[in-house]
């Protein structure tokens, strides 16, 4: 992927162009708003990095040019500001995503794979398919090898997430925000517990595992 | 801060009334001074026409010459305050070659008032020229007319004393709703002045100093009552932030001194790629335990200040607290917990979703943490819209009645939990996220273990307000 990242702080910006290049992705820095807006009207990126507070133009306007320039880039908004109300305003502003730092790198890059992969168009999908796994959104049924598998409402949707994210790690708290909409982390892993449920419900019985847990991460399900 | 009189609002306010003030006087004893002209005018006519009557009648009754001799001799009796005159088509027929009074009339105009050289002819210095003369002028049949003079100088000189009585009276009013003006700004400056003193006090740091009330109970009483439970919120809000700076302080140093010393030792020899690895991996988990703490603290802060209010929404406590159910059931089942769903209602309640599902959750989570397998674990709902609870029972070691209390403070652990992971502030968020929703926390014993209940009353929002 191509990156643009625009954050002031110098010494993290390095660390995370560093990390980003090491997991195989080009990164452009921009150090403000104003010098951020000129890069992405030059370049195209796949997905861009934002920091919220910045000097001379903050993420949040340049988000806005951004989106009234008519760019539809996927935005990942970084911030000091953690709250329910922070998450809405840069949402609201064009933001596809919001991090709260301090972040892991795992957890960023998790979080850019799923936000490029949305950034393709979605045609309507009615039916996701891994390997010999199949889940049909409009009848509600999964099927592994033509065999039906029970799913409770809630795990049918960790599936379905799970499944719209073939092949990219998904952690802990984007299954938490986006299937749960819990902006919170429990201090249980409840989480894990789920996962395991699930897995022991589409893998258990076959001989090929699809839903893997990445540690340090969170989990990927895969193809084979 | 000097309050300058002349630069206050109320002293500004102070002229404008006063100005209206005079002016209406003026006006009303302006209506006084004319309707006395105009009475002392009609009396004067009056007198005017009484003689021309008399006159007149003289005259029809056919005697000329006694009409002549009448006004004669009171020409000669009354030289002082009134002249008569009769002419016939323009010719003087009274005979005044004798007299130097009157001389020659000029023409005048019936009832009216003029000085008198411009009614009859006068010598250059004659000092009667400016007295004022009232004129009344009657025109006989056979081409006699009558004019009859009336000097008003008295009359003249009280409607001149009039005038000047209500300039006077016109000029003190205005002096003394000035000075009235002035007494009352000033005693308005004096509450103005001490409120001044106090804030500039506050802005001096003296922090608890409040405005001074008096038991009038007036507007500025109001203002100041306001004014201190706005300071005293403040005075709060800024005692909470600075524990949060010591705890931050008290609490972030021994992890961070552990962190520190970790690393310190592990540079101290050569190691091996794995021991390196491992003390990097404990330090990333050292990390993020400070940053949890750090959030949990920020975020107990926040709601202590109440100052998060935009992302309120009505939410189905009994929906939610099935969701939440539903996650942990399952981490109780792992676990060899039994866990009790009990959730007989499903009560809307205007509030915040993300911190009601916080709460709900540290309570779930502690619930978990602390029994023992084999134990149970619940949660119930009850009630309905107006009063409803959500109550988390757990078969742990509970807490003796006297530390429930301490227990809510924040990073209060019991001795028995120390060796368990957590940083104390799980049941502090709750007591504030409930707080902030206008509801109650108690904890009870569930022999064994604990009942955490949170009692919610009708609509948190005023609750809140009030």
């Amino acid at each position: 992927m191509r990156i643009l990242l625009v954050e002031d702080d110098i010494e993290a910006a390095s660390y995370l162009v560093k990390g980003l290049n090491e997991i195989g992705h080009a990164v452009d820095h921009a150090d403000d708003g104003e010098s951020g807006l000129s890069y992405a009207k030059t370049n195209a990126y796949d997905a861009m990095v934002i920091d919220r507070m910045m000097p001379r133009k903050d993420g949040l306007s340049m988000i806005e040019d951004l989106r009234r320039g008519g760019d539809n880039t996927p935005v990942l908004i970084l911030s000091a500001l953690d709250d329910v109300d922070e998450r809405v305003t840069g949402l609201r502003a064009g933001g596809d995503d919001y991090l709260t730092k301090p972040y892991s790198l795992n957890e960023l890059h998790a979080r850019l794979q799923a936000l490029s992969r949305r950034a393709q168009p979605e045609n309507a999908v009615t039916t996701l398919r891994v390997a010999d796994l199949t889940l049909d959104l409009l009848k509600h049924k999964v099927t592994r090898a033509g065999i039906n598998i029970n799913l409770q409402p809630r795990e049918f949707r960790l599936l379905e997430y799970l499944m719209r994210h073939t092949g990219q790690v998904v952690t802990r708290s984007m299954l938490l925000e986006n299937v749960w909409d819990y902006h919170f982390d429990p201090q249980t892993n409840v989480i894990d517990v789920q996962i395991s449920r699930l897995r022991s419900k589409i893998d258990k019985d076959f001989e090929q595992p699809l839903l893997h847990t990445v540690r340090g991460a969170g989990y990927k399900l895969v193809e084979g | 801060m000097n309050i300058r009189l002349f630069s206050t609002t109320a002293f500004r306010l102070t002229i404008v009334y006063a100005a209206l003030f005079s002016l209406f006087s003026a006006v009303t004893l302006g209506f006084i001074y004319w309707s006395l002209r105009d009475e002392i005018e009609s009396q004067v006519d009056a007198r005017l026409r009484l003689e021309t009557d008399f006159l007149v009648n003289l005259y029809t009754s056919g005697a000329l010459n006694e009409l002549l001799d009448a006004i004669q001799q009171r020409n000669r009796v009354d030289t002082y305050g009134r002249f008569y005159f009769l002419e016939s088509e323009g010719s003087e027929i009274t005979d005044s070659t004798e007299q130097e009074w009157p001389l020659r009339i000029k023409s005048v105009r019936t009832h009216s008032t003029k000085p008198m050289a411009e009614v009859v002819d006068l010598p250059a210095d004659s000092p009667r020229a400016n007295l004022p003369v009232r004129v009344a002028q009657t025109q006989f049949s056979d081409g006699l007319k009558l004019t009859i003079g009336h000097e008003t100088s008295d009359e003249k000189a009280l409607l001149d004393y009039t005038f000047t009585l209500v300039m006077g009276a016109t000029v003190i009013t205005l002096l003394f709703a000035l000075a009235g003006g002035i007494v009352m700004s000033a005693s308005v400056l004096r509450r103005i002045a001490s409120v001044d003193k106090t804030a500039g006090e506050i802005m001096n740091g003296a922090m608890s100093r409040r405005i001074p009330v008096t038991d009038r109970r007036d507007e500025f009483d109001a203002i100041a009552v306001k004014i201190n439970q706005m300071l005293t919120r403040i005075e709060d809000l800024m005692e909470s932030m600075q524990q949060v700076t010591n705890n931050v302080a008290h609490d972030l140093r021994s992890p961070l001194t552990r962190l520190r010393n970790r690393l310190e030792v592990t540079l101290l020899e050569n190691r091996s790629d794995d021991e390196y690895r491992d003390t990097i991996e404990s330090s990333i988990g050292e990390a993020d335990g400070m940053i949890q703490t750090f959030n949990a603290m920020l975020s107990i802060a926040r709601l202590e200040a109440g100052l998060d209010k935009t992302e309120w929404q009505h939410v189905a406590i009994g929906d939610l607290a099935a969701e939440l159910a539903e996650l942990y059931s399952a981490v109780a089942e792992d676990a060899g917990l039994v866990f009790v769903e009990n959730i007989e209602t499903n009560p809307v309640f205007y509030g915040n979703r993300h911190l009601l599902a916080q709460a709900i959750t540290n309570l779930l989570d502690n619930a978990v943490k602390y029994t023992t397998e084999g134990g149970r674990v619940g949660i119930h709902v009850s009630g309905n819209d107006k009063h409803f609870d959500i109550t988390v029972t757990d078969n742990g070691p509970g807490i003796p009645r006297e530390e429930r209390e301490r227990v809510l403070q924040r990073f209060v652990r019991l001795e028995n939990e120390r060796k368990s992971p957590g940083n104390g502030l799980g049941l502090s968020l709750v007591q504030a996220v409930v707080r902030m929703h206008g509801a109650e926390l108690r904890l009870a014993d569930n022999r064994p273990g604990l009942i955490v209940s949170l009692d919610f009353h009708g609509r948190a929002i005023d609750a809140v307000a009030a």
